[in-house]
């Protein structure tokens, strides 16, 4: 595998202070994406956390307020359109644009903007996908247009695929044949991946790094076993009138009391903060691991998760 | 070889891919020389990142329980049996399960143990029953 072309070390994509607002609404705030080479990184974060515009940013289809992006060492505002060519895109809404073709004739459409399309490929996902090619596009269900769109960006083997909540609008079934289907292409291709879910849980099998926006800012980026490892749920046993010292209070997510017994999520390594609580006069009764998704959500406001 | 993963446990994947194979070994589902499947089609079955199967692979490999036999395939070392060491190994995974869930309901090691062999005694005495149950079930 080849590193990205210019100075942007191993990685694949990356932003540089992010920023953008919509009608003083902030939509990113001084993010700082970094997805290295060869990783399925999944972004999550509510509805409105401000994906979809870091892919539109990627895309070039949004400029920045401030800040910089690349993907390939390539700047995304300067030249976008090389960008493009090397990135398989799902966006966020369902339209094509091309109603009155067939999916067959848009496949064709699409196929003479990339050299690398495999015609072969396109018609064996398509077939995965239970596409009809004579069917119009304009006459295409939700879920029946995700699947189209999921060919299109696969159909060139990219070195980059970007897929803004890919899943939405599959059903179950449809879903997890998508994700098969991802995991063969990954396996055949060497490709980044950045991906958007406000559900982890539907991509998480295949994930190997987490970023988590909120409000617009990336409030954690790790590789997911180091998210599993150092995001614990501590049960523990506090003396009267017992406080947090600070340096905990700060690696503190999410915390709830039951009478002398405290649950709090923190940040850590496991052996580091237990023996901070212990200092603090704290007793230590149980530390659970979490699953990927708890650990991530843990980094949202506790309203939003479902 | 039937694997199959626990988004909600919290051990990493690949880790529960390699316990999977180890314990299909201990159970004798998979014996030596059998072809395990390729990285491609495990990941697709399981539908998780190639990666995570070529980690899982990779450490089996390590240990010696399984080979790569290049152009050919991944498959179970000639020399691997179902030994003491694995099955310690597998009992010691399913007691610390067990523990921790004691453990979460107040319970210490002593009761647990003694609930165990209560259990184990009182099924052993009904065993007729279950058996024939089983069998309904088959």
């Amino acid at each position: 595998m080849t590193h990205a072309d210019s100075g942007a070390g191993a990685f694949v994509v990356a932003t540089y202070g992010l920023s953008k607002r919509y009608r003083g609404e902030t939509a990113l705030a001084g993010v700082d994406l970094r997805v290295p080479e060869g990783a399925v990184y999944v972004l999550v974060g509510a509805n409105g956390a401000g994906k979809s515009t870091t892919f539109k940013v990627l895309m070039n289809l949004e400029r920045p307020d401030s800040g910089t992006a690349q993907v390939l060492g390539l700047d995304t505002a300067r030249r976008g359109a090389e960008v493009r060519a090397q990135v398989g895109y799902v966006p966020e809404h369902h339209g094509h644009g091309y109603g009155w073709m067939t999916c067959g004739r848009l496949l064709q459409h699409v196929a003479v903007y990339y050299p690398a399309w495999e015609p072969t490929y396109a018609e064996h996902l398509s077939r995965a996908f239970g596409l009809r090619l004579d069917k119009k596009v304009g006459t295409l269900s939700k879920g029946e247009s995700r699947r189209l769109q999921l060919v299109l960006a696969l159909a060139h083997r990219p070195r980059v695929l970007l897929l803004d909540e890919p899943t939405d609008g599959l059903d179950p079934v449809v879903r997890n044949r998508t994700l098969a289907l991802l995991a063969e292409h990954l396996a055949d291709t060497p490709t980044t991946v950045l991906v958007s879910t406000h559900h982890l849980h539907e991509v998480e099998s295949l994930a190997d790094h987490v970023g988590v926006l909120r409000d617009g800012r990336l409030v954690a980026q790790l590789p997911c076993d180091e998210l599993q490892r150092t995001v614990r749920r501590y049960r523990v046993e506090v003396p009267e009138r017992w406080e947090a010292p600070p340096e905990l209070q700060a690696a503190g997510l999410r915390r709830s009391h039951a009478g002398r017994e405290l649950q709090w999520t923190l940040v850590g390594e496991e052996r580091e903060v237990t023996e901070r609580l212990a200092r603090s006069g704290a007793h230590v009764r149980e530390v659970t691991s979490l699953g990927l998704e708890d650990a991530a959500l843990a980094f949202l406001p506790e309203e939003l998760s479902p | 070889m039937l694997v199959s993963l626990n988004p909600r446990d919290a051990r990493p994947l690949y880790l529960q891919i390699v316990d999977e194979v180890r314990r299909a070994i201990v159970l004798g589902t998979l014996r030596p020389e059998d072809p395990l499947p390729s990285v491609r089609e495990l990941a697709s079955q399981l539908v998780v990142n190639p990666r995570t199967v070529s980690q899982a692979y990779q450490e089996l490999e390590r240990d010696g329980v399984i080979y790569v036999k290049r152009g050919q395939g991944t498959f179970v070392s000639p020399n691997v049996q179902p030994d003491d060491r694995e099955r310690r190994a597998l009992s010691r995974e399913v007691a610390l399960r067990a523990l921790r869930d004691a453990r979460r309901n107040g319970l210490g090691v002593d009761e647990l143990v003694k609930s165990i062999r209560e259990v184990a005694a009182e099924e052993e005495s009904a065993e007729p029953a279950s058996a024939a149950k089983q069998g309904d079930r088959e």
